[in-house]
């Protein structure tokens, strides 16, 4: 991990990229972080039926590249159809991709996870973890709060009801709710309130990586400045990596550290979050930036 | 999760039996369908007589006190031989119900939750199998194995399983596609696990549903069976059978139909009610889960409000152009039903609009912006009214007019642009067809007129190639195209406002600029006053000279945009533009609102906002708060705004509570 990829434009190294050469890890603000946690390689997925196209599909994702590291925020910044989704559901195993790899660099061992099957997919569980856009959707109605995040703990990490019901409250606490909050239903909670529920969940198995899909999309201004402060403090305290999909320029510059700009499948700049959007060199992110 | 409170437990729903049960309707008929089990299991204990007895001294007696229903042609006691009867009906009812849930419900759990080769196979079997006539079959299959009813029952229910199974693919493959189903996939769980805990407990409604349904129909063929002579032999007691007894003596004792007829009808209803009630149970119990018992507060008797007028002079903020208003809301207030009764969602909004003029309403969701809206075109969802106060249009009262004369104005006067253009826009009828219809309501002609104006108008919504898109349906358009077609449709009328309710909330950030555009020229083309709703501050200050800012039902500020932007007036408008993340550092905490939007019937009687606000003193809470003028052309409901506004610090608010 040492040479630095063709692709990082020269003025992240200006601005302590992350993957400048440097062997102090500990401690540093997460900016500085080198310890690589996440490598897409020239991804694509195309959707509609293997083996059976007669019209060549376009592919929604086309050789895509990507990096992240440990404590990391990566945002995708993208409209609708540019495939910035759909790189979030390839790494979380929900598409299959058509070419190109994804790499967790766990804290054992480096593993190719383009295509792990199912029994690893559910260890990789506990590392990568996602907060979908929709707060209504993601919570399944008729289970209890307690029921669904203490869910992953029964079974991937063998913890008796006990241990599970303690560690649902400590991540629901996190998340700024109370531990009653366990007992009651979805339906009770309003889209904000949801929503941190949402990032209790992928909090509980202490994961590496959350991938978080246009989290604060479906809330208004004021809910979303909480939830976007509550994930920047998130990954402050506990070092937890983001890959941030948005369409909100706005958002990533807040939340992200650098950022891939993507267009019709394949990502046309990317930087740091802060160049990215207030001296963009591709006249794609430029109208992005003026709309 | 024993240790927590038990306050807590109340929380929690009932359990599904109980739920149940608990409706009248469902206690009913499974009291009823138990007791015809309990009774035809204990049929050798209880019933009077056997079922095979004769009596030939009491031949056909009505009900009387030795034989209580009667007896039959044989002098046979009928509630003996109804009792006795139940037993092979119930048995032939269950074995079909039973193999339509596991062959037609697994299967079309299993095709719809797999997908792939198994859903492929399943789907092509299942079309075979509809093809088959079930009565004809079912009659070969006994002829075959004769007089086996149980095996029958068997075929039937695997002959009838591909219509359920196909129910039931089709719910789980909405369920499948759920995001909690993908997060629970994230989480690392199992399918099976998936299956049984997410999957299942959906799909039970729709399972139920059918497998009840069926059983009463499985009821009925059984007993049709008996009746044609399958099933069992003759002095053995079905309830088809009895019929059948019944019929062939039905000229000199009518009423031994009644007994098993009756019998027999109020099961195949009780197994549909009960199914029903079973799935209304289901569904109540996801989504109306138990929120914590709020503050119950039902919509306030007008006289327990304070009145503007009476406690605090009335400051007008007016307007200062010297035109006069297109469009003068004055005081309004709305009512609309909801789970509270009549609840006020918008309370006393003043607004102006002028002609050729762009006015944005801003605010979050839930604080009466559409409705609003709404209101001025008089289309109120449900009930809801317009409780007090004025909305005059160029100089005619809407409140309370004559509905004629509102539906006059609305289309031809007033017109509506909403977030969805694929909701607003008829999905059956050419988008040209659409516009040119309006065009002929509104302004006569014929239809050949008609249709060039619509490409005209198509034209002038910079649609490229007009011919064309006017001939497609809205789905075949995309999000900005169509969004301009329904800008076309509300110019259709040529209107003097235009009420756009988040119109460009839907689309993405380069169609949105282009969609804003529009607007922007067909307002100065054609001298349109545009009332814009928006949560985005970006799109207000961009299309909007002057501005009204919205917070749970009431205007809270109003004043030229630039200013308003600049030095807000109200504690609420502050922290809504503090928690914009364009205007922060980046990873510094934006300064967020504490709390959230009260609900309308928790609405308190003083300042709506001083639960969460940083400058509330008791005053705020104390009593409505007018519309105060702190500055010429501005308008704001907040006692302190001097505070806020001193310093030119906008920040003000927000500073004094970090």
């Amino acid at each position: 991990m040492t040479e630095r990829p063709p692709y990082v434009p020269e003025t992240a190294a200006d601005e302590g990229h992350p993957y400048a050469p440097d062997t102090a890890v500990a401690a540093r603000p997460p900016t500085d972080a080198t310890e690589p946690l996440l490598e897409v390689q020239e991804l694509s997925v195309s959707y509609g039926r293997r083996g059976r196209s007669r019209h060549p599909l376009r592919p929604a994702v086309d050789g895509v590249t990507l990096r992240l590291s440990r404590g990391e925020t990566l945002g995708l910044l993208g409209e609708s159809g540019s495939g910035k989704s759909t790189i979030g559901k390839a790494i979380l195993g929900l598409v299959r991709p058509a070419a190109g790899r994804i790499v967790f660099h766990g804290a054992v061992q480096d593993e190719d996870i383009t295509h792990a099957p199912p029994a690893r997919r559910r260890r990789l569980a506990r590392h990568i973890q996602v907060v979908f856009q929709d707060p209504y959707g993601s919570l399944n109605p008729s289970r209890t709060i307690g029921q669904t995040l203490s869910e992953p703990l029964h079974i991937t990490r063998r913890h008796t009801r006990g241990q599970a019901a303690a560690r649902v409250s400590d991540s629901l606490n996190l998340v700024g709710l109370t531990a009653d909050a366990a007992e009651r239903y979805p339906a009770a909670f309003s889209g904000g309130q949801r929503q941190r529920i949402a990032i209790a969940r992928a909090l509980v198995l202490e994961p590496d990586l959350i991938v978080c899909d246009e989290p604060t999309s479906a809330l208004d201004l004021s809910v979303q400045a909480h939830v976007l402060n509550l994930l920047v403090e998130l990954q402050q305290t506990l070092g937890v990596a983001y890959l941030f999909i948005s369409h909100d320029l706005d958002v990533i510059r807040h939340v992200a550290h650098r950022a891939a700009v993507l267009r019709g499948g394949t990502v046309v700049e990317e930087g740091t979050a802060d160049r990215l959007t207030t001296r963009p060199s591709h006249p794609y992110t430029r109208t992005l930036l003026t709309a | 999760m024993t240790e927590l409170p038990s306050a807590v437990r109340r929380h929690r729903p009932a359990p599904m039996v109980r739920t149940v049960l608990r409706r009248p309707a469902a206690l009913v008929c499974l009291a009823y369908l138990a007791l015809l089990v309990l009774a035809s299991l204990a049929a050798p204990w209880l019933a009077p007589h056997g079922p095979t007895a004769t009596d030939l001294d009491h031949v056909l007696t009505g009900p009387g006190a030795a034989h209580p229903l009667g007896t039959d042609n044989l002098g046979r006691d009928v509630l003996s031989r109804l009792m006795y009867g139940g037993r092979p009906s119930l048995i032939d009812a269950a074995v079909a119900a039973s193999t339509v849930l596991v062959v037609g419900a697994g299967c079309g759990v299993t095709a719809g939750f797999l997908g792939g080769w198994f859903d492929r196979v399943f789907s092509w079997a299942v079309d075979v199998m509809l093809a088959i006539p079930v009565l004809v079959t079912l009659l070969v299959v006994l002829a075959v194995v004769g007089d086996h009813q149980v095996l029958a029952m068997a075929v039937l229910g695997v002959l009838v399983s591909p219509g359920v199974a196909r129910v039931v693919r089709g719910a789980t493959l909405a369920v499948r596609q759920e995001l909690y189903v993908a997060a629970a996939r994230v989480s690392g769980l199992g399918r099976r696990h998936i299956l049984v805990r997410h999957v299942l407990p959906r799909v039970a409604g729709p399972v139920v549903v059918q497998v009840s349904l069926f059983a009463g129909g499985a009821l009925m063929i059984d007993a049709g069976l008996s009746y044609l002579g399958f099933g069992a032999d003759p002095p053995t007691p079905t309830w088809g059978n009895m019929i059948a007894d019944a019929a062939a003596v039905t000229d000199r004792q009518p009423w031994l139909l009644a007994p098993p007829g009756v019998v027999l009808g109020l099961a195949i209803l009780a197994c549909g009610v009960l199914g029903d009630a079973v799935r209304d149970a289901g569904a109540g119990r996801s989504t109306t889960a138990t929120p914590p018992a709020p503050r119950s507060r039902p919509s306030r008797s007008r006289a327990s409000r304070p009145r503007k007028g009476t406690s605090h002079p009335p400051v007008p903020a007016s307007r200062t152009d010297s035109s006069p208003a297109l469009l003068s809301i004055h005081d309004a207030t709305v009512a609309l039903p909801g789970p509270h009764g009549m609840t006020t969602v918008v309370e006393g909004v003043d607004l102006d609009i002028g002609p050729g003029e762009t006015v944005g309403l801003v605010g979050e969701s839930g604080c009466g912006k559409s409705v609003t809206g709404r209101a001025i075109l008089g289309l109120l969802p449900g009930r809801g009214e317009i409780t007090e106060g004025s909305i005059v249009f160029d100089g005619t009262e809407l409140v309370g007019a004559d509905p004629r004369t509102v539906r006059a104005l609305r289309g031809r006067r007033i017109a509506l642009v909403s977030q969805t253009p694929l909701t607003s826009l008829d999905p059956v009828i050419p988008v040209g067809g659409q516009i040119a219809e309006l065009v002929r309501r509104h302004h006569g002609g014929t239809r050949r007129a008609a249709r060039a104006r619509a490409v005209e108008l198509l034209r002038a919504v910079r649609v490229a190639e007009p011919e064309h898109v006017a001939t497609c349906h809205v789905h075949e358009l995309s999000g900005g195209m169509a969004q301009r077609a329904a800008i076309a449709l509300a110019l259709a009328g040529e209107p003097d406002l235009l009420i756009a309710d988040e119109p460009t909330t839907a689309l993405d950030a380069g169609v949105r600029a282009e969609v804003l555009d529009l607007l922007r020229q067909v307002q100065r083309e054609r001298g349109l006053a545009v009332l814009l709703i928006s949560h985005d501050w970006k799109v207000i200050s961009r299309m909007c000279r002057r501005t009204y800012v919205m917070y749970a039902g009431q205007v809270v500020e109003s004043g030229p945009t630039a200013d308003l932007l600049a030095h807000p007036r109200h504690p609420y408008t502050a922290g809504l533009l503090a928690s914009a993340p364009g205007r922060a550092a980046p990873r510094e905490p934006l300064r967020a609102i504490p709390g959230t939007v009260p609900a309308p019937h928790e609405w308190p009687p003083g300042c709506h906002f001083a639960a969460r606000c940083a400058l509330a003193t008791p005053a705020c809470a104390a009593a409505a708060v007018p519309l105060l003028e702190p500055a010429p052309d501005r308008g704001t409901r907040c006692l302190r705004h001097t505070e806020l506004g001193k310093g030119d610090d906008r920040d003000r608010a927000t500073a004094v509570r970090s």
